[in-house]
């Protein structure tokens, strides 16, 4: 374990970024944060809140042509100051393009990317005109501070006085931080510094998920009006929740012929389970109602996911209804769910 | 199996493997990538990965009256099980293969029904939705669910195969647990919207089932507890 001064951080990020591809939060001219390739460590905007769309697409290329992939520019990449939260949902797609059968692309990609975690000391939050977007990290037990034990390179801790706590988890981490002289070795009290901010971190949260029993609640629920009357009401299946969200792993394939009618690609982008004929055979459309739709995302997440995986699909970062269109929240539904549960109106 | 520039499409076996070396496949045209298949000459290459998912419990019902019940196109993956089955005839009881068409052109492997039926080693039951002046084995007028009432062995020693479209495969299940047969016994192959194969492309699923690497072949009551499907 090391700490090093804010400033001799940042310089070491920059002098990464002159030999390697560092991707950093980067405030953009609208008063956002966006993962972007930096050339200078000015660009990072390191007290940021929960980004738009998750880095998961440095991992998982939105597009990718699957049968003469273009893997030149997104070689060797640094991803710098990712949330715990990001960091678990890359965790969590492993466990699809890493698990059973292995992707070959991903695999690739993941390998080749050095990810350097950030732990927040606070509950994110932040104010956009409709909503306030919150995040309940804490809650799906993949927050503020990681938990993870291995997957990433280096956990990164502001501990105060505009100091920072250093932890490598890997070769590619320790490599890394041997390319600099300013990393000093931590203090006993650096490293309780640490533990007294993970505490105070874990009870600043307002937004909250009761998860226990929640999977085999929702099992049982399918029919919960919440669904309908949500999907009715709200939901405009734009697809956006699944586009935001750092876990959702579909994708859907698609041949284009070149123009000259002699070659063709492959390829794979990110489909959505919100999209119309995403269930669609020629026997029928198995989700057409956009209630069956709804609850796929919302089960998904919260249900069937842990039955697949051993883990929720939701890892709490709060994107799904910040933008959405009508600010449509799953925790919301599941709470109305549990309500009913709890009052005796479901058995 | 794909075509380079249509792409791909989960196609089933419908034959055992033929002297390990080749294997049939029946391939209905239903959108564009069949359809360029089945304008292929001899010689023509196409795509071809897998083999995915999982296969008949045939082992596993050893001992036991089989019940195969096809719909439709739902015969091609059902015809390796009958082969199966005659390979192995002494390994189990009574054998029934009913099947439904919509009309009497669309009868698949018709030769084959005959040998089969002739055999005396399985009992063919056959229907026709539209009604037809073509005399064909035993065929009778109807939904394949009329043919339900033939099966005249005891339902707690037999298992059910079946295979069509999910609206067929609803009655099919609701008149066998209705006559007797438990759920559990009854094994439907399901088809979903299939990219990958492998579990990753997430079109297939149904609930926690991918039904790509963990199906085709369910127990109705493995599948039936989720949501969106018609079983
Ligand atoms: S479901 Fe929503 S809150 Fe949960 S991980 Fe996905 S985008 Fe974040
Ligand atoms: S099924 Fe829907 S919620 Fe689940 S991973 Fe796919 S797009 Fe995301
Ligand atoms: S076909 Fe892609 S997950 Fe099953």
């Amino acid at each position: 374990m090391f700490v090093i001064s804010k400033n001799d951080l940042l310089n070491w990020v920059h002098d990464l970024a002159s030999s390697k591809n560092v991707l950093a939060p980067v405030l953009n001219n609208r008063g956002e944060t966006i993962f972007e390739k930096i050339h200078d460590h000015k660009q990072i905007h390191l007290n940021y809140q929960t980004t738009m769309v998750s880095p998961r697409k440095f991992i998982y290329p939105t597009r990718q042509d699957i049968k003469q992939p273009s893997l030149n520019e997104i070689q060797g990449k640094i991803i710098f100051g990712i949330h715990a939260c990001d960091m678990h949902a890359l965790s969590v797609l492993d466990k699809t393009f890493l698990g059973e059968f292995k992707d070959s692309y991903y695999a690739e990609l993941r390998e080749k990317t050095a990810i350097i975690v950030l732990n927040c000391n606070k509950a994110c939050e932040k104010k956009y005109p409709n909503f306030i977007l919150k995040g309940f990290c804490a809650s799906m037990d993949s927050g503020p501070f990681l938990k993870l034990k291995k997957g990433y390179d280096i956990e990164i801790t502001d501990i105060g006085k505009q100091q920072y706590l250093i932890e490598t988890a890997s070769k590619k981490g320790r490599e890394l931080i041997a390319k600099s002289k300013k990393f000093k070795k931590a203090l006993k009290k650096d490293i309780s510094q640490k533990i007294k901010l993970k505490k105070s971190a874990l009870v600043s949260f307002t937004k909250k998920l009761e998860t226990k029993g929640l999977p085999e609640l929702l099992a049982k629920t399918l029919d919960h009006p919440v669904y309908k009357q949500t999907a009715d009401s709200r939901c405009l299946s734009c697809t956006n929740c699944t586009m935001v969200c750092p876990t959702c792993f579909c994708y859907n394939i698609e041949d284009n012929i070149a123009y000259d009618l002699k070659t063709a690609g492959r390829n794979r982008y990110w489909d959505s389970c919100q999209e119309l004929n995403f269930g669609k055979v020629h026997d029928g459309n198995f989700r057409e109602p956009r209630l069956a739709r709804l609850r796929q995302f919302v089960t998904h997440k919260l249900s069937t996911w842990l039955e697949q995986y051993g883990c929720f699909g939701c890892v709490g970062c709060g994107r799904c209804m910040t933008w959405c269109p009508t600010n449509i929240d799953l925790t919301e539904m599941a709470k109305e769910i549990q309500k009913d549960f709890k009052e005796g109106k479901i058995k | 199996m794909g075509l380079t520039g249509f792409g791909e499409s989960a196609i089933s076996f419908s034959s055992l493997s033929v002297d390990n070396k080749s294997f049939v496949h029946t391939i209905r045209v239903a959108g564009n990538v069949t359809r360029e298949i089945s304008r292929l000459n001899v010689g023509d290459k196409l795509e071809v990965r897998g083999p995915y998912g999982n296969e008949w419990p045939l082992k596993k019902v050893k001992g036991k009256n089989v019940i195969v019940i096809a719909g439709g196109i739902g015969m091609a993956p059902l015809r390796p099980v009958v082969h199966y089955l005659l390979q192995n005839r002494k390994k189990y009881k009574k054998l029934f293969l009913i099947y439904g068409s919509k009309e009497e052109e669309s009868i698949l492997y018709k030769d084959e029904l005959e040998k089969w039926s002739k055999s005396g080693d399985i009992e063919v039951l056959l229907s026709v939705d539209k009604e037809t002046n073509v005399c064909f084995l035993n065929l009778c007028h109807g939904l394949v669910t009329t043919l339900l009432d033939k099966i005249d062995v005891p339902l707690s020693d037999s298992v059910t195969f079946t295979c069509g479209s999910e609206a067929m495969m609803h009655f099919v299940c609701k008149g066998m647990i209705e006559r007797g047969q438990k759920p559990r016994d009854i094994y439907i192959s399901m088809e979903r919207r299939m990219k990958c194969g492998v579990g990753h492309c997430g079109h297939c699923q149904i609930g926690a089932k991918f039904v790509c690497k963990d199906g085709a072949v369910f127990s109705y009551t493995d599948i039936k507890k989720y949501a969106d499907n018609f079983l």
